[in-house]
């Protein structure tokens, strides 16, 4: 174990060295100045998930990092006045689009670009001496360029929260009345179609069962599965978009879905046969009923809503 | 069935999400290096599978990693239009052979091919017949120059009494389309050659070329006599010499076979007479376009907005810019020349004034706009 280490610093600074050679201006940088922030994307990504990483999968992740990006932060993080140039000149607009998509005004965008790069640039100083600056967040992993989005678009969300704090309050008061509105609204639903109480009542059984078991199983569902789910239902976002986040194709994101939906439907249909008692046919029934009786319920309610 | 079962699920699915909130995460959010690395789908394997865990449960870390894996696909774009090109170029090779194509272009194009070798050949034919015409001037020449020598079969003898009666006529109908054929200004280099012909052919050379004239000695001279081959190596003999002359005394040369001209017959002046014009014509248009190109290259520098800008290969330079210089590549209406132009509205001015691509050097820095 304990030649472990020497073996990782070794490989580490191999690495390094290859870094360098592939970077198209290294701009001066050493093995020595590259080792520490290697060493710590990979102790992020890949020892604190597997301390046994091999190390051709260390080899083969650092040979995948952004060269010329890091080396560029890097010699901005040193003080290199050429390198700080070329890191506005190349992502002035890249952040200024990020911030204008992110902010309500040109003027609300223009102020978070220049906290973007007073935090980059970092007004603050270190214990060693060092400027404060968010660039030694970067691990050079992915690109520059996602990176400083990222950046902009979390300050724009700090920005929003402490901006909001003083509303809050009478927002979740309105937040809170808005659910137990809707919370009355599903134990006593108002649909045209329901013929008597009885049915009515059976139903919302039906309903209370099948959500219960819906809500049980998604939550078992395996992270990607559950992602996906959340990405399309819960933040509406279209199968693009969620197959972007997921990193697969639009048509991969539907077969998935699909998939999904299928597995899910089986899951709940054992969890009321096994655990509630129901039959078969039963189940069937009340998928079809439950569903008929949320379509209705959506009608009523784009109805109401225009 | 399958699309049914579907259907019940996702209207039940969209109850749950109604009703349901994913758990809070105290705080622990990932940060800009995880969620840039997530949304563009650079990190390993375990790394991403905890990343996915916190995601699935986390709405407002989701939120940001769709918003950036939104923004780094529309970045990408370019790259995969970019991509696509190669596609693009084989629906265009696929589109040449589609079933439209092939029932009317197909034909259409054989009716010109068709028409192309019909004119090809008649000019062709034309050209033989001023061929004929030139031996029939060459051998009119060699017996005024030298009526001592016994008049000897020309190699002319080989045509028909008809095809000599009819080149004229063709000759003159055709003399402007060849006019045109030489107006292309004949380098100063080939000079020599036409005057060489001119001496041996009179009038006629800036018609013809050397090729023209081995055309006309190759086929048409069936049984030459010694005289003829005499004269024949003379002629080959002084157009050597004059090919090795300068372009002066290539100039000297045509007006001779324009002296030369006047005094051949009623029918050689109408044919040969004229074709020094066109040679003076092309001298003179060699100035013209020489004119004309200092005056394309002043059309291919341009002043906009303070700057001036030459066209090289169709890319608008910056007479400021250094080659050496690395550039910031934009395209019209991305999000960074939008960016760009708003800091800088004369860019923007340029950018509009001078189309394709432009190489700006503005405070220092140069742009290179698509």
């Amino acid at each position: 174990m304990k030649s472990a280490k020497p073996e990782i610093e070794t490989l580490l600074n191999e690495s390094a060295a290859r870094l360098l050679a592939r970077a198209s201006d290294s701009r001066s940088l050493t093995r020595e100045s590259l080792v520490p922030r290697i060493s710590a994307a990979v102790e992020k990504y890949l020892l604190r998930n597997d301390p046994q990483t091999p190390h051709e999968e260390i080899s083969k992740f650092v040979d995948e990092m952004q060269a010329d990006d890091l080396c560029l932060i890097i010699a901005c993080e040193r003080g290199d006045e050429g390198a700080w140039n070329d890191l506005v000149e190349r992502f002035t607009a890249t952040v200024r689009s990020a911030a204008r998509s992110a902010s309500a005004n040109e003027d609300a965008a223009e102020d978070l670009a220049q906290s973007i790069w007073a935090e980059l640039y970092g007004l603050r100083t270190r214990k060693d001496g060092m400027p404060a600056s968010k660039l030694a967040y970067y691990s050079g992993r992915g690109s520059l360029a996602g990176w400083l989005r990222a950046v902009v678009a979390q300050l724009a969300v700090d920005v929003f929260r402490k901006q909001s704090r003083l509303v809050q309050a009478e927002e979740d008061t309105d937040l809170d009345r808005l659910a137990r509105d809707a919370q009355v609204g599903e134990g006593q639903p108002v649909l045209a179609g329901v013929p008597n109480p009885e049915e009515s009542m059976s139903n919302r059984f039906a309903q209370a069962d099948m959500q219960q078991a819906l809500n049980k199983v998604v939550q078992e569902l395996p992270a990607e599965d559950r992602l996906l789910v959340k990405l399309y239902y819960f933040d509406n976002l279209r199968l693009r978009e969620a197959g972007a986040v997921l990193g697969v194709h639009e048509a991969t994101a539907s077969r998935r879905l699909t998939r999904i939906q299928t597995d899910l439907r089986k899951r709940v249909t054992k969890i009321l046969i096994d655990e509630r008692g129901w039959t078969q046919a039963e189940t069937e029934r009340s998928f079809a009923e439950v569903a008929q009786h949320l379509d209705t319920d959506l009608e009523s309610w784009v109805r109401s809503a225009s | 069935m399958g699309q049914e079962t579907n259907k019940e699920m996702d209207l039940l699915l969209q109850r749950l999400s109604r009703s349901a909130s994913d758990s809070s995460n105290d705080g622990n959010h990932l940060d800009a290096d995880e969620l840039s690395s997530y949304a563009e789908n650079a990190l390993p394997g375990a790394a991403r599978a905890r990343y996915t865990e916190h995601l699935a449960e986390c709405a407002s870390c989701r939120k940001l990693v769709a918003q950036l894996a939104s923004s780094g696909a529309v970045v990408s774009a370019t790259e995969t239009a970019r991509v696509s090109e190669a596609s693009a170029l084989r629906k265009f090779l696929a589109s040449l052979f589609s079933p439209m194509v092939l029932r009317y272009a197909v034909p259409a194009l054989g009716l010109i091919v068709v028409a192309v070798i019909g004119l090809t050949v008649l000019r062709r034919n034309e050209r033989a017949d001023s061929v004929a015409q030139l031996t029939e001037q060459e051998q009119r020449k060699a017996t005024s120059a030298q009526p001592e020598q016994a008049p000897s079969q020309s190699p002319s003898a080989g045509l028909s009494d008809n095809q000599q009666e009819e080149a004229p006529a063709v000759s003159a109908a055709s003399r402007p389309e060849r006019a045109k054929e030489t107006q292309p200004a004949p380098p100063p280099n080939q000079s020599p050659s036409v005057s060489a012909t001119a001496d041996v052919n009179q009038a006629a050379a800036p018609t013809t070329t050397g090729a023209a004239q081995r055309a006309a000695n190759e086929p048409v001279a069936p049984k030459p006599t010694p005289a003829d081959e005499e004269k024949q190596k003379k002629v080959e003999s002084e157009a050597r010499r004059q090919e090795v002359q300068g372009r002066a005394e290539s100039e000297v040369s045509k007006e001779r076979a324009t002296d030369a001209a006047k005094v051949e017959d009623r029918r050689s002046d109408d044919n040969f007479a004229r074709p020094p014009a066109p040679a003076s014509r092309s001298i003179a248009s060699l100035h013209r376009n020489a004119i004309e190109e200092k005056d394309k290259s002043d059309a291919d520098t341009r002043s906009v907005a303070g700057r001036r800008f030459r066209r090289e290969r169709g890319i608008w330079i910056d007479t400021a810019y250094d080659s050496s210089r690395s550039t910031v590549n934009l395209t019209r209406g991305s999000e960074q020349y939008r960016a760009l132009v708003a800091d800088e509205p004369a860019i923007k001015t340029i950018a509009e004034q001078l189309d394709g691509e432009i190489i700006i050097v503005w405070k220092g820095h140069a742009y290179r706009i698509r």
